[in-house]
């Protein structure tokens, strides 16, 4: 009697376990959702989309300290506009990649009703998800909003078949950022490091390596921005016609040449990842010049005893020429599970969509530079960085961010950017660039292939 | 024939078959119902969403064969097979034969050390290591402030001895976990086997390899086969340690399949599918061929 007692508890055990273990996955999400300080649901049951015909509408977002700050910003702006029992519920994610995930979940299974209202999706991603799952998100056309007023090149990856999908949030805009103090130290000025040619650089940088020890570059070699932003500040693509083509291109040769140049004279430094690339050569303070989408200005702030040495500039380019590029950066996406798509589409449009009051509150909580160009003028954006040296960087990224040609994209482009990074590595290490070049070209075409 | 006994027997079957119903339902639909999905996809093509069968069928493991970066995965993947499984499996027996010393003190202490590292879990022992390995990391500032090294080395940076760093922290992780198998082993030899041995003047040497040895060898041929099967799918110390660079020198196969999955790769699940069947046909052959050599009863 007593056996069968024990394993009736047993299989009770065995039974709740299993029971837990299947219950725990809401359970995560809303723990996720508990991390933001916006208004969480308690319910876990509760859907990720809101009902029908309700004043709310829910959003999947990454990064506290950028993105989240901006969607609140606008939030607050909706609700003191007119639409007091307005709600927006951000479900904070812990990356981008997150939300890529629930994407593809979503389509694979052909089931859409987890995922939110709106989601917040990166650039160079899209158009490859829209692709492969045509349904999952719905067309902004029918807002109220002027696509004029945005930077062209940052529309151009939400705009599918000629219709707008995403209202863009943040600006790519590259800027190139140097240490005045180390310049001066080596006996040159912001003047001296503004339009000048990728060779002049490097001839810069050797001397700041020796007198200094410092780079004048860095970069994660994993996923080799550089080759891009140099490229784009040429007006030059990776493609042509959707076909990758390097050796091909001469520009893009050229580019890679200098850029290994540069990785051999220790101009530039290649770090092993993209954490290698922030925490140790940003903030481990290894380098004299950063190249980047301006979102990488807060990893810079944080070491705060370079506070008034930096000053933003141009890129250097082949002929010498201002260069302007622009890299990363998101959109808000309606999905396919919206109910209330004419609120999202309202929303949207009287926040990031025209409303600079949700820009000036976004780039003071956030540091969220945007790409309407209007918001450029408000006096927040005019205000001098104490960070960079009282420099007003950013109506100068704004103005930047109107000069980024727009070059031809490709959903492939990580793909490509991988394999890049590895031709470039391996070139750095010795190997032949062009035998490099072709193999990330041909890799780059057989993933295409299948 | 008696009806009774054969009802008996049919009722015994029966319970039997009753006993064994719910592992068998439970791995018919987690494990083999997903196999045979997987084995369905990988003739399959295009996204997710919308997938299509291939033309020619089987064209995922064709294309297989032209592409580099599998290729090169499954060459980093038996380097490390190679190179880190003998030296692991005669680590871990020299050390259970060192801890099986009836006479040594602090046995439990010892014996605890060396398994410790198991009960790490493998993302934060990877980026242990990777901070450990790291060019400002402890093993550098070592280096250098004895005077080995004159400045920092990127290790991580490096494609030859990135996979060192992977060599060297999975022998960390998995030594003493093989060890204590080779303990539960020596603990089944009869001491009076050493005894006698050692009255007849044999060496420790021969002791070793001609009694310990062929005593083992169906926990070495165990420990073989795991340690195959664990290498062949190993995915946690290429993604965290060196997120399989630099330029992919250092990525797994399991990685690559994640990345042509989830990854940052092209989402292409039919190929990723592919991919894995062929692993799983090259585990199933290393593994038959492991038991059939340490198998040598007949």
């Amino acid at each position: 009697m007593k056996k069968k007692i024990l394993s009736a508890v047993l299989s009770a055990a065995m039974v709740a376990s299993m029971l837990v273990g299947c219950g725990a996955q809401p359970a995560a999400t809303q723990e996720a959702a508990a991390d933001t300080k916006a208004e969480a649901s308690t319910d876990a049951a509760a859907p990720a989309a809101s009902s029908e015909g309700g004043n709310k509408l829910t959003v999947f977002a990454w990064d506290p300290n950028f993105n989240i700050p901006a969607l609140e910003a606008a939030a607050a702006d909706y609700k003191a506009n007119g639409h007091d029992d307005f709600e927006l519920e951000i479900i904070v994610q812990s990356g981008s990649s997150d939300v890529e995930s629930a994407v593809t979940l979503a389509g694979s299974s052909g089931d859409y009703s987890n995922l939110p209202d709106i989601v917040l999706f990166q650039d160079h991603w899209i158009q490859k998800y829209h692709r492969d799952y045509p349904d999952a998100f719905v067309s902004l056309e029918g807002a109220d909003v002027n696509w004029s007023d945005f930077g062209a090149e940052k529309i151009s990856y939400s705009t599918i078949d000629g219709q707008h999908y995403g209202m863009p949030v943040d600006n790519g805009t590259a800027i190139f950022a140097y240490r005045t103090d180390i310049l001066a130290e080596c006996g040159y000025t912001m003047a001296d490091v503004t339009g000048i040619t990728w060779d002049r650089f490097t001839e810069i940088g050797e001397e700041v390596y020796a007198k200094t020890g410092k780079h004048l570059l860095s970069m994660d070699g994993d996923g080799n921005d550089l080759i891009y932003l140099m490229l784009q500040a040429e007006g030059e693509s990776q493609w042509k016609d959707g076909v990758p083509t390097l050796v091909g291109n001469p520009k893009v040769v050229s580019i890679c040449e200098k850029i290994v140049d540069m990785a051999k004279k220790n101009v530039l430094y290649l770090a092993n990842d993209w954490s290698d690339y922030t925490d140790q050569t940003i903030i481990g303070d290894m380098v004299a010049g950063v190249c980047n989408g301006n979102w990488i200005i807060p990893t810079m702030e944080q070491v705060a005893d370079n506070s008034g040495k930096w000053e933003i500039t141009t890129m250097p380019t082949l002929d010498g020429h201002e260069g302007y590029a622009s890299n990363g950066g998101s959109s808000l996406y309606i999905t396919a599970n919206c109910k209330n798509t004419d609120l999202a589409k309202d929303f949207l449009a009287k926040t990031f969509g025209s409303s600079s009051q949700t820009y000036d509150e976004s780039l003071l909580k956030g540091g969220v530079i945007g790409c309407y160009i209007p918001a450029g003028q408000s006096d927040v954006y005019q205000q001098g960085v104490d960070f960079f040296n009282g420099q007003a960087i950013y109506s100068t990224i704004v103005e930047m961010g109107g000069h980024v040609p727009t070059i031809e994209q490709s959903d492939y482009h990580y793909t490509l950017r991988t394999y890049m990074a590895a031709a470039i590595i391996n070139a750095r290490d010795g190997a032949d660039l062009m035998t490099e070049l072709q193999a990330a070209e041909d890799q780059t075409k057989f993933e295409i292939g299948g | 024939m008696n009806n009774k006994k054969v009802s008996v027997l049919a009722k015994q079957h029966r319970a039997g078959w009753i006993y064994l119903m719910p592992a068998t339902l439970l791995l018919a639909v987690m494990s083999f119902w997903p196999m045979v999905n997987a084995f369905l996809m990988s003739l399959k093509t295009g996204s997710s969403a919308n997938m299509q069968w291939n033309n020619p069928i089987i064209n995922n493991y064709l294309r297989m064969q032209q592409d580099k970066l599998f290729i090169r995965s499954i060459g980093n993947t038996f380097l490390y097979l190679i190179i880190q499984v003998p030296i692991m499996l005669v680590v871990a027996m020299l050390l259970a034969q060192l801890l099986n010393n009836k006479d040594l003190r602090f046995k439990g202490l010892f014996r605890t050390c060396v398994f410790l590292p198991c009960a790490t879990s493998l993302v934060s022992y990877s980026l242990i290591f990777k901070s450990m390995f790291a060019t400002n990391g402890l093993i550098n500032a070592l280096l250098v402030n004895i005077g080995i090294l004159k400045e920092p080395m990127n290790f991580l940076g490096v494609p030859s001895t990135a996979k060192v760093v992977i060599i060297l922290a999975l022998l960390w992780r998995w030594t003493g976990y093989n060890m204590v198998f080779f303990l539960a082993g020596l603990q089944g030899i009869d001491y009076g086997v050493y005894e006698a041995a050692k009255i007849d003047g044999a060496s420790s040497w021969q002791i070793f390899w001609d009694i310990t040895v062929p005593l083992l060898m169906p926990t070495i041929v165990m420990t073989g086969i795991m340690s195959i099967n664990g290498t062949l799918q190993l995915f946690d110390e290429s993604v965290n340690l060196t997120n399989g660079g630099p330029a992919n020198s250092t990525i797994t196969m399991s990685h690559y399949i994640y990345n042509a999955s989830f990854g940052t790769g092209t989402k292409n699940f039919g190929y990723a599918a592919a991919m894995s069947f062929v692993i799983f046909i090259m585990v199933a052959v290393l593994s038959a061929i492991s038991m059939k050599a340490g198998d040598k009863r007949d």
